[in-house]
């Protein structure tokens, strides 16, 4: 009898945990929509709100600036000097400004941002998120009267939101920087071949996919830890698991969100 | 004073009053911020006040209950009466209707509390309209006749 009923039971098990992952991101859905309207208010915006949210931006975003501004010169250093050595070794030098631009600007460096700021704010947000569900906080301040979207979860979003899209623009102009360094030393003759390389990268349509895909990252790095944070169980052994699973399905979504870029420009 | 026999009747009567402030250990601070900030934030969210002047508004309630010194603490380093007192000026701040105190041993369980909360209603009297306090039954000694 076991030997009939146990393949029952998993598939059982299987649909139970295949409908609960479906609730998980209808969840995720729900609660992005409602964070995004929310932070898209003007009314949401009370002097309290705006000073929660400068906050987070000064923790988010300004606070890393040094490190990540570090990080990146070296990366790009690194990579310029890698494709410009590759180019050069398969005879197509003249298109070594533009290979390094595509690669280092449009893919690498916001897709760093976005990693970086997951990894430092992302992670923190999906463990506080979680602890204040755990400890009944977000019932208390609603109780209280302060609604929890505009004292807890819109001050995060825009902050994740202006850390990616800053920290890339930043990153991008100081790659530009090193890419020129890197093809043309320290000359000034390379300037106008530069500059029209730099054109030919970013016609309208590469800018607002740029543009786009940095938006995404953004929103991604700041709803998912929330969602996750705020849909986990009431357990405390279980906050852990919250977590990662919080940082996994974040993972998922940038890598999709970078791939389906990737899909709309090289197709 | 409601003075309830059990679980189910104790959140019985908390479902019967929904809009009131309440003062329970089921609704704690928020960890991460100072006992000032605590209280502040219902002023800055309801009346949309500014934080100097929302600030100000729970520096004169800290100090009506005598409970200035904590007001740079957070939620860990607080005392069970401290916490008490802080919870008690966070459901006071919006000058509610009603405020209802759940459980009051079970917020104060190391001092005897019925004096302890009498004198905090005293010392906020006016600040809120009416109060209830919802205890189980077999705490009925402790507290003075009414």
């Amino acid at each position: 009898m076991l030997g009939f009923a146990d393949p029952q039971r998993r598939l059982r098990r299987r649909g139970v945990v295949f409908v609960a992952w479906i609730a998980g991101w209808l969840r995720l859905l729900r609660f992005g929509g409602a964070t995004i309207v929310a932070a898209l208010s003007p009314s949401v915006y009370n002097p309290a709100t705006r000073a929660v949210v400068a906050r987070q931006i000064y923790f988010t975003a300004w606070q890393v600036i040094p490190g990540f501004v570090l990080f990146v010169a070296v990366l790009s250093a690194v990579l310029v000097r890698i494709v410009d050595a590759t180019a050069r070794e398969y005879g197509l030098s003249q298109f070594a400004t533009e290979l390094t631009m595509r690669v280092l600007l449009l893919e690498v460096i916001p897709l760093t941002a976005a990693l970086f700021v997951s990894l430092r704010s992302g992670a923190a947000i999906n463990t506080e998120v979680a602890l204040m569900s755990l400890r009944n906080e977000i019932e208390a301040l609603a109780r209280a009267g302060v609604d929890p979207m505009r004292f807890e979860f819109v001050p995060r979003l825009v902050g994740c939101v202006v850390s990616v899209v800053s920290l890339t623009v930043l990153s991008c102009a100081i790659a530009l920087v090193i890419a020129y360094l890197g093809v043309y030393g320290f000359f000034l003759w390379g300037v106008p071949e530069f500059t029209r390389s730099v054109g030919n990268v970013f016609d309208a349509q590469i800018t607002i996919g740029l543009g786009l895909k940095c938006l995404f990252f953004g929103l991604a790095v700041g709803i998912i830890p929330m969602a996750e944070g705020l849909g986990g169980s009431r357990e405390v052994h279980t906050a852990p698991v919250t977590v990662l699973r919080g940082m996994m399905r974040l993972f998922f979504v940038l890598v999709l969100i970078e791939v389906t870029s990737l899909a709309f420009k090289y197709t | 004073m409601r003075w309830v026999s059990d679980d189910a009747e104790r959140r019985a009567v908390l479902a019967e009053h929904p809009g009131a402030a309440l003062v329970s250990n089921e609704l704690p601070l928020r960890a991460n911020l100072t006992a000032l900030e605590n209280v502040a934030l219902v002023p800055q969210y309801r009346r949309d006040l500014d934080w100097t002047s929302a600030a100000g508004e729970a520096m004169a309630l800290l100090e009506r209950l005598g409970c200035a010194a904590c007001a740079g603490k957070r939620d860990a380093e607080l005392t069970h009466a401290e916490r008490f007192q802080i919870k008690l000026l966070r459901a006071v701040a919006a000058a509610p209707a009603l405020v209802i105190i759940e459980r009051p041993g079970y917020l104060l369980p190391d001092i005897h509390y019925p004096p302890f909360v009498d004198a905090g209603l005293a010392a906020l009297q006016g600040c809120f309209g009416e109060c209830i306090i919802v205890d189980y039954a077999w705490n009925a000694p402790l507290y003075p006749a009414r």
